[in-house]
């Protein structure tokens, strides 16, 4: 049997480990140890310790921004893996309409986020709106979705997700298609077909996928950044000043890279342990092997 | 174990320290950078083209960049010190800011200040030295549409400064054409969420934008006659509403405006020509901005100023470059191909074909009389960002007091690093 040599391993690793360590650690290096220096005015690094950190923690406005992330995760997540669940059940007979379907889902995927949100800013525009024309020629109300204090979160929940639940939809259908029919097979001899069915097989065996899109969808929206910048501004009356709205205006608008820096050192820490508590929850149960 | 730790943890300290120790200097013989703002081809080339023809032997990397981006791209630009862009435009209140940070040659020597209009020279100057070249001005006219005004039994507001309408007239006047059930507004600023076009309501009833030293605005935009001020604008989208809340985007309001569903308009001297080109069909005319009862007549102004890199290795080409589009070929071009107020003092005479129109009378009036230039603060990056998200909050109904003292208090407290 052919052994590579470690240096022949090495080689092949290392153009990969590279790019890792360029695009991954090193931004993360610098991100992390520039979140404890300042600036003067002409640019001289200058050491501030836990400074920036301290000063974020008593701004209500970053407290704020905290709670607003955290509020916005908590309801995104699970109403984009539990659609994006749904819909993956809906198309996974290989049809040629449920094919149709696949594709259409995932469409939206394809075009950029940018483009999504002046597209859905145009829809949702109270004055001149496709949506609220059709909605005033129904005899209903005009709303001012993003440019309202109650209804800017939610839209850009119904922006994100009709962006995104067609591309997480597309794991989840791999996750179904690879569990073996005769498991449903077995459990219908035993009279288990349906819901029944669904919670004692499809979701078990789904736990690895699931895990899967429900940390790569949190990343993806602690992230989430384009709509806030183009549609709200973190308005109105702050209600979508996310953290990383917060970390982009304090380095570009409020010249303040320290802040910025140290914000996104949170946000990361953020990340790191709403992951590691997904990991802990979907744990596979060693009872069940 | 714990030696490879703290290998790494070193390895990592100096990767991310060795940006800042590695400013590798531009080299001396590469183009010069110029970095512009995006206008589209039409409005940037003529100039660039024209400009670079005279200043024979620069070679000239131009790089265009939108207007909604155009700041923050140079932010990142500027950043790393570097000393490109060599060449760049700035919006002229940014001038001291550029120039606290260290960004901006001093242009004092190079420049003969007399060519140009004293706002623009007042605006480039920050602790006594000319850090920008000014480059144009701006200002803004009461636009209203002939049709919509008739129809509504209203008689149209007078061309004649003397005679200029206040807010209160025009409130009154924009009720009558107000009908959204056809979904026609009856008035709008073009810019409806800039300070640049909103700080005059407070400057009309007498409030001042910022302290004399440029680094305090408590007191000043939260005082009693800007919670005035900026009441009646809350009161144009939540009580009358007679302007449409929520549209923030010039081009959008200007389609509004052509397309014939708006009465009047607050806009800048550009959309004469683009009404003229772009919507034939709707009838216009064109009125002095209005004022406070009881208030001053007072009109936004300010533009585009050019600044030249401190650090640039290229001065030379840049000045060279500088003084060309600084000339009255250039200066014409430019006015031809985007129609803002020169700012070249000598361009009024030379340049006579359009100033006899009706539009451009009012202008030099208020450029002469009535224009105020923002705020005179190293800080207006940060003013300016955080005064415009509470104007959509005021025009959103927030209460305007507690907006107005919380933005103050979270401007003080960005603008507190330029005291020195």
């Amino acid at each position: 049997m052919f052994r590579a040599s470690w240096a022949t391993v090495a080689a092949f690793l290392s153009l990969a480990l590279t790019c890792l360590f360029v695009f991954r650690v090193v931004p993360v290096a610098i991100a992390v140890v520039g979140s404890f220096y300042g600036e003067s005015l002409t640019g001289e690094p200058v050491f501030k310790g836990l400074g920036n950190f301290l000063d974020l923690f008593a701004d209500q406005e970053f407290r704020d921004g905290v709670v607003r992330t955290l509020v916005f995760n908590i309801l995104v997540n699970p109403i984009q893996i539990g659609i994006a669940f749904f819909l993956a059940i809906l198309v996974l007979n290989p049809t040629k309409a449920a094919k149709f379907f696949r594709v259409a889902l995932f469409l939206p995927m394809c075009i950029s986020l940018a483009l999504a949100s002046v597209l859905w800013s145009i829809l949702l525009d109270p004055s001149l709106g496709l949506v609220n024309g059709l909605l005033s020629a129904l005899g209903a109300d005009r709303q001012l979705f993003f440019r309202s204090e109650g209804q800017a979160l939610w839209s850009l929940i119904l922006l994100a997700t009709w962006k995104s639940v067609g591309y997480w939809m597309i794991f989840l259908l791999a996750g179904l298609v690879a569990i073996p029919s005769d498991i449903y097979e077995a459990a219908s001899l035993d009279g288990a077909t349906g819901w029944r069915a669904f919670t004692k097989i499809t979701l078990p065996l789904m736990k690895r996928p699931l895990l899967f899109v429900l940390v790569a969808d949190t990343t993806a929206n602690f992230l989430f950044f384009a709509p806030v910048y183009l549609i709200t501004g973190g308005g109105p009356n702050n209600s979508t000043n996310f953290l990383m709205f917060q970390a982009y205006r304090s380095s570009f608008v409020l010249v303040d890279h320290g802040r910025s820096l140290a914000i996104s050192t949170i946000i990361l820490l953020m990340i790191g342990a709403v992951a590691a508590l997904e990991f802990r929850l979907f744990r596979a149960d060693p009872k069940q092997g | 174990m714990h030696s490879t730790r703290r290998t790494f943890l070193k390895t990592g300290l100096a990767m991310a320290a060795a940006p800042l120790a590695f400013r590798q200097p531009a080299m001396a013989s590469s183009p010069l950078q110029a970095a512009w703002v995006g206008w589209g081809d039409a409005q940037v080339l003529p100039v660039v083209d024209t400009a670079k023809a005279m200043a024979a032997g620069v070679d000239v990397a131009l790089e265009t960049i939108p207007v909604s981006q155009y700041f923050q791209s140079l932010e990142v630009r500027l950043a790393p010190r570097s000393g490109t862009p060599d060449f760049f435009l700035v919006d002229g209140p940014l001038t001291a800011s550029y120039a606290a940070r260290g960004h901006l040659l001093d242009l004092t020597s190079v420049i003969d200040q007399s060519r140009f209009a004293k706002p623009a020279v007042d605006q480039a100057t920050y602790h006594g030295k000319l850090y920008t070249a000014p480059f144009g001005t701006s200002s803004q006219l009461l636009y209203y549409n002939r049709d919509l005004l008739e129809r509504s039994g209203i008689e149209v507001p007078s061309a004649d400064v003397e005679k200029r309408w206040t807010w209160e007239a025009l409130v009154e006047a924009a009720r009558k054409v107000n009908d959204p059930s056809k979904g026609v507004w009856g008035f709008s600023f073009e810019q409806a969420d800039r300070p640049y076009q909103l700080f005059p309501l407070m400057q009309s009833l007498g409030a001042k934008t910022v302290s004399t030293d440029g680094l305090q605005v408590s007191g000043y935009i939260d005082c009693p006659e800007s919670i005035e001020a900026y009441t009646f604008y809350q009161r144009l989208f939540q009580d009358w509403k007679i302007s449409p809340a929520g549209l923030y985007d010039g081009p959008l309001v200007q389609e509004l405006f052509g397309s014939g569903n708006l009465g009047f308009m607050v806009g800048g001297t550009y959309i004469m020509d683009s009404l003229t080109k772009r919507y034939p069909g709707v009838t216009w005319g064109v009125a002095p901005h209005p004022y406070f009862a009881g208030g001053n007549p007072v009109t936004p102004t300010g533009s585009w100023h050019i600044g030249l890199n401190a650090r640039s290795n290229n001065i030379d080409a840049a000045q060279t470059l500088l003084a060309a589009v600084l000339s009255e070929k250039v200066m014409d071009v430019w006015f031809r191909v985007r129609p803002n107020p020169p700012v070249l003092n000598r361009l009024w005479d030379t340049t006579k074909a359009p100033f006899t129109s009706e539009g451009w009378k009012i202008i030099r009036y208020e450029l002469d009389h009535t224009a105020m230039v923002r705020p005179a603060t190293p800080g207006y990056a940060e003013y300016e960002d955080i005064f415009k998200l509470a104007l959509r909050d005021i025009q959103g109904g927030s209460p305007v007091p507690d907006v107005l003292a919380s933005a103050a208090k979270k401007i003080d407290a960005a603008i507190a690093k330029y005291r020195i």
